[in-house]
This record gives C-alpha cells, sequence and structure tokens, in this order.
C-alpha cells in the first residue's frame, strides 16, 4: 500500500536545524497571535474578502446537495410531517391571538407608567456563503461587511432564534461565531424565573450554562432567550430551552446553523445614559459660595415675515428689519433657592 | 541547450509538486462548505500530504515549506493562530525522526503511521488550544477529526502515489 512500495533510499540530510528554526518560528507565531490577534484577523478577513466570489460559487451546489440530503429523510414522513404541522400551526394561530392582545396591552400599561420604550432594532439580512465547523472552531461566513454595516459583536439570528454573533467583519464578508463554538459566552434569561445565566459553547450542539448556583430551580423545557446585559445583544432574542444532560442542563438551540441559507444580522444600539441635569447647587462656584454667573442666553433673532403672494401675483417687499434684532432678555434673578426640600414639597 | 532547459523546467514543476499538493489540501480541508450539515469535520488533507512526501520525498517537502503549510491551514481554517503550524511540525518532527520505521509500513501498516502522525498533530492541536483558552476543549471533535482524517488518507494515499510515480518520480534528476 501506500508507504511500503515507495521506499525513500536517500539519507535524511541535516534538517534538523531548519526543523528546530521552524519549530521556534512556530511558538512565535502562537504567542504573536495570542498577544495580537488582529494581524491574523485582518489577514484572514482580507483573504476572505478576496475569495468571496469563488465562495459564492461553491457554496450554492453545495448547499443544494446538502438540502438534498436533507431532505431525503423527510420524504418517508411527509404525511405524518404534515398532520403535525397543521395541528401546530392552529395551536400557534391561538398563540398569535394572545400575545397580540397582550402586546397592546403592554403597550398601553407603558404608556401609562411613562416607561422607556424598548430601543428600536434595525436587522440586516445577509446570506451564508460559508461554514467552517473544525474541531476547536464553530464558524460560518456571510456576504455582508463593514460596507453593509456590519461591526463584530451584532447577533445574528434566523427565523428560528439566535445562531450567533460576529466577531470579524471584513470589507465584504464576516466571520460568525457560533453559539455552539469554544468561545461563544453569552448573557441569557432562563424563564420562566428570569435566572440569569452565561451559556457557553463547547462545541457541541447542546451548549452549557456557567454561573448558576446550584440551588437554582430548572426543569427541562424551560426558554433561554437573551438577557441584553452588556448592551452588546438585544434582550429577548430566543435562543432555546434547557434540556436533561446528566446531573445538569444544557441548552438545545432553535436555530439549525447548518441550515440556514440567510440569516438576520441585529444591529442594537444601547441609548446613550443621559446624566442628570445640574442643578444650581451642583456648580462648584456654588458650593464654594460664590454667585454662579447668569447663563448666557441664547441668540433670538427677529424673523422676519415671509413674503405673502397677494393676489394680483406681486410678491411684496419684506418688512424692513427691526433697529434691535436682538432683544436681551430681562436680566434673571441670580438668587440661588435657599432651601431644596421646600422645592421638591 | 532546449533540452537542458526543457529538463529544468520539468524538474522544477515536479520539485514543486509535493508542495502544491499539500497547498491543495489544505484548501479542500478549509471549503467552508458542509455537505453532512457541519456533522462531520472536513479531513487534514493538508497533512496527510506532509506525511506522504516527508516518507518518499523528504527533500521536496523541507521544514520551510511545512511551515508555509502550517500558517496556510491556520488562516483558512480560522482558528487560532499558530495551533495547526506547532501541530504540524510535532507530527514532521517526529515522522522525520522515524522515517525509515515509517516508509517500511505497508498496507495496514501504512495506513497506522499516517493515523500515529495525526494522534501527534490532533493531541499537539488538543494541548496547544486547551493552553491557549486556558481549559480543556470536548475530546471528542478531535477523535472524530483524527478518524475522518484516517479513513480518508486511503484514497489520498493512492492518488498520491500514482503523482509520485507519474509526475515527480519519472522528473526528479538526482537519483
Amino acid at each position: 500500500m501506500p508507504n511500503g512500495s515507495m521506499r525513500y533510499t536517500r539519507g535524511r540530510g541535516n534538517a534538523q536545524l531548519p526543523l528546530a528554526i521552524v519549530a521556534v518560528l512556530a511558538v512565535v507565531l502562537v504567542l504573536l497571535g495570542k498577544a495580537q490577534s488582529s494581524l491574523f484577523d485582518r489577514a484572514r478577513a482580507s483573504f476572505t474578502d478576496w475569495t468571496r466570489p469563488a465562495l459564492v460559487w461553491v457554496s450554492t451546489p453545495f448547499d443544494k446537495v446538502s438540502a438534498w440530503f436533507d431532505g431525503i429523510g423527510g420524504i418517508f414522513v411527509v404525511y405524518q410531517e404534515n398532520q403535525k404541522l397543521k395541528q401546530e400551526n392552529a395551536r400557534l394561530r391561538q398563540w398569535q391571538s394572545a400575545a397580540l392582545q397582550l402586546d397592546e396591552r403592554l403597550k398601553r400599561y407603558q404608556l401609562l407608567l411613562n416607561a422607556v420604550p424598548d430601543p428600536a432594532l434595525n436587522a440586516r439580512t445577509a446570506r451564508v456563503i460559508g461554514r467552517a465547523s473544525h474541531p476547536f472552531l464553530d464558524t460560518m461566513i456571510i456576504d455582508a461587511g463593514k460596507q453593509q454595516g456590519m461591526k463584530p459583536g451584532q447577533a445574528v439570528v434566523d427565523a428560528r432564534g439566535m445562531i450567533g454573533r460576529i466577531f470579524l467583519s471584513g470589507e465584504r464578508t464576516s466571520w460568525v461565531l457560533l453559539l455552539t463554538d469554544l468561545n461563544s459566552r453569552i448573557p441569557v434569561t432562563i424563564q420562566p424565573g428570569n435566572i440569569q445565566a452565561i451559556m457557553a459553547g463547547d462545541n457541541t450542539p447542546n451548549p452549557t450554562l456557567d454561573t448558576l448556583a446550584s440551588t437554582t430551580p430548572l426543569k427541562a423545557g424551560d426558554q433561554v432567550i437573551t438577557s441584553g446585559d452588556g448592551g452588546l445583544i438585544p434582550p429577548g432574542l430566543p435562543v432555546g430551552v434547557l434540556v436533561a444532560s446528566g446531573s445538569g442542563f444544557r441548552v438545545a438551540l432553535l436555530a439549525d446553523a447548518g441550515a440556514s441559507q440567510d440569516v438576520r444580522i441585529v444591529d442594537f444600539k444601547l441609548p446613550p445614559e443621559q446624566p442628570p441635569a445640574p442643578s444650581p447647587n451642583d456648580l462648584p462656584a456654588s458650593v464654594a459660595g460664590l454667585k454662579p454667573e447668569p447663563p448666557a442666553p441664547p441668540p433670538t433673532q427677529q424673523i422676519a415675515p415671509l413674503p405673502t403672494a397677494p393676489a394680483n401675483g406681486v410678491l411684496a417687499k419684506p418688512a424692513a428689519p427691526a433697529a434691535n434684532p436682538i432683544q436681551k432678555p430681562a436680566p434673571q434673578s441670580t438668587q440661588t433657592p435657599n432651601n431644596d426640600d421646600t422645592q421638591d414639597q | 541547450m532546449s533540452d537542458r532547459i526543457g529538463w529544468s523546467f520539468r524538474s522544477a514543476v515536479g520539485a514543486s509538486i509535493p508542495f502544491l499538493s499539500a497547498v491543495v489540501g489544505v484548501i479542500a480541508s478549509n471549503i467552508p462548505v458542509s455537505i453532512f450539515g457541519s456533522l462531520v469535520p472536513p479531513p487534514m488533507f493538508g497533512l496527510m500530504a506532509v506525511y506522504f512526501w516527508c516518507l518518499v520525498r523528504p527533500d521536496l517537502m523541507p521544514p520551510g515549506a511545512l511551515l508555509v503549510i502550517g500558517i496556510l491551514q491556520d488562516l483558512l481554517g480560522g482558528g487560532p493562530a499558530g495551533v495547526w503550524t506547532l501541530s504540524f511540525v510535532a507530527a514532521y518532527a517526529i515522522v522525520d525522526r522515524e522515517r525509515d520505521s515509517f516508509a517500511g509500513l505497508a498496507g495496514i501498516g501504512a495506513i497506522l503511521g499516517f493515523a500515529a502522525a495525526m494522534l501527534i498533530a490532533g493531541a499537539s492541536a488538543y494541548g496547544i488550544t486547551s493552553v491557549l483558552y486556558w481549559r480543556m476543549p470536548p475530546v471528542a471533535p478531535i477523535v472524530v477529526e483524527i478518524a475522518i482524517s484516517v479513513v480518508f488518507y486511503i484514497p489520498v494515499a493512492l492518488i498520491l502515489g500514482v503523482i509520485h510515480r507519474r509526475l515527480v518520480g519519472p522528473l526528479r534528476g538526482d537519483f
């Protein structure tokens, strides 16, 4: 077989020194990659951008073959699947009606309570042009990059739930770190109970839950959604359900990253937190016992009225400007309030 | 004169085939497409070529070429930089040291020889990744990777053997 018939008779040569040099260079590469990962990431993103047309060209037939393989198994259970889907559809319609009513009620309550509305989510759709599943890496490549507004950290979802988040953006492509990847860590909430946890990927299909107290009451079937902690991923994105695994629980993901052809990238921006307006007592001058200077009056300008079209069609001349168009406001009282408590009352 | 130039050109082409076959193998391993829904990792075609040529024509698979192949594997694979480069170097070093033993293997023995090389590379990658991430990744994915690579080595070795006999062997001029 392969080697026996091709025995190499030449001497080994003095390859030990070059091999040692290469080994040292490889160690340096590992350390450099750890210290300056952006160098390698930039090269990787540029390479993916460069090969994007080829990836699109290659992935199309492979996706079709993959879909064909997936479809073979489904042929034999079409009838049962159809019946199941009809029942599920009927149940979902009832849930949809209930959800719409609850949504309206929630909006009314938010209005009554003057609650801060949820931040709006912008989403873009991109096509999956590559999937890489290696022993220590679980990623996919999408055909949208910085030019389309993609940024590292953005959540990637499909129709069923969250798939992962962008960890590297090129100009026209982006790498998505899947939730199952060894490096994936996202803050989640387990419902019901509003239990906070960190979901960690370990290159198995079902990620684990970290930072949970041992006495936390959990049961299989509990819903897992994103918590939004950290402000990078929007809260409330469906992630999966709890399944029992040994003595603990894992998360069965709702999304199927292997079958998703198109994904949505959620651009989540928390509104910047506004500090409260400073009161005169907060000013250093007031604390020092000095009278704070009155605030500069806003520049007001008397605007001449717009010319109106007369009945005869000839525009009238604009009114002559006032002699002193900028009028100073009356001087404000610089007396600071003596007692804030009385104001509050 | 023209015969000598033509012969030199063919010799250069033949000498570059081992390196190019490894590069093609790395690219084939890292084409980000999945037929089986990412259930099965792609085989390590690059390491197959490195192992094969390290045994039959080590002069055409020098350590410098190995470095380039390893960096390409890391670049295309998407993992931490240098993991597979160092793993390839570890496997290459042991195969190079025990070349006489490995080259004498035939049939099932030859497959087991590659399995040993793949095991060394996989164990090295696992160890380096554990150190980099400071935790132990699951063992199952790397075991599946090793198994898939060993299975695929059989047809790949046959193809490389044909390439060796038809393209690289006749063109070599040093023996």
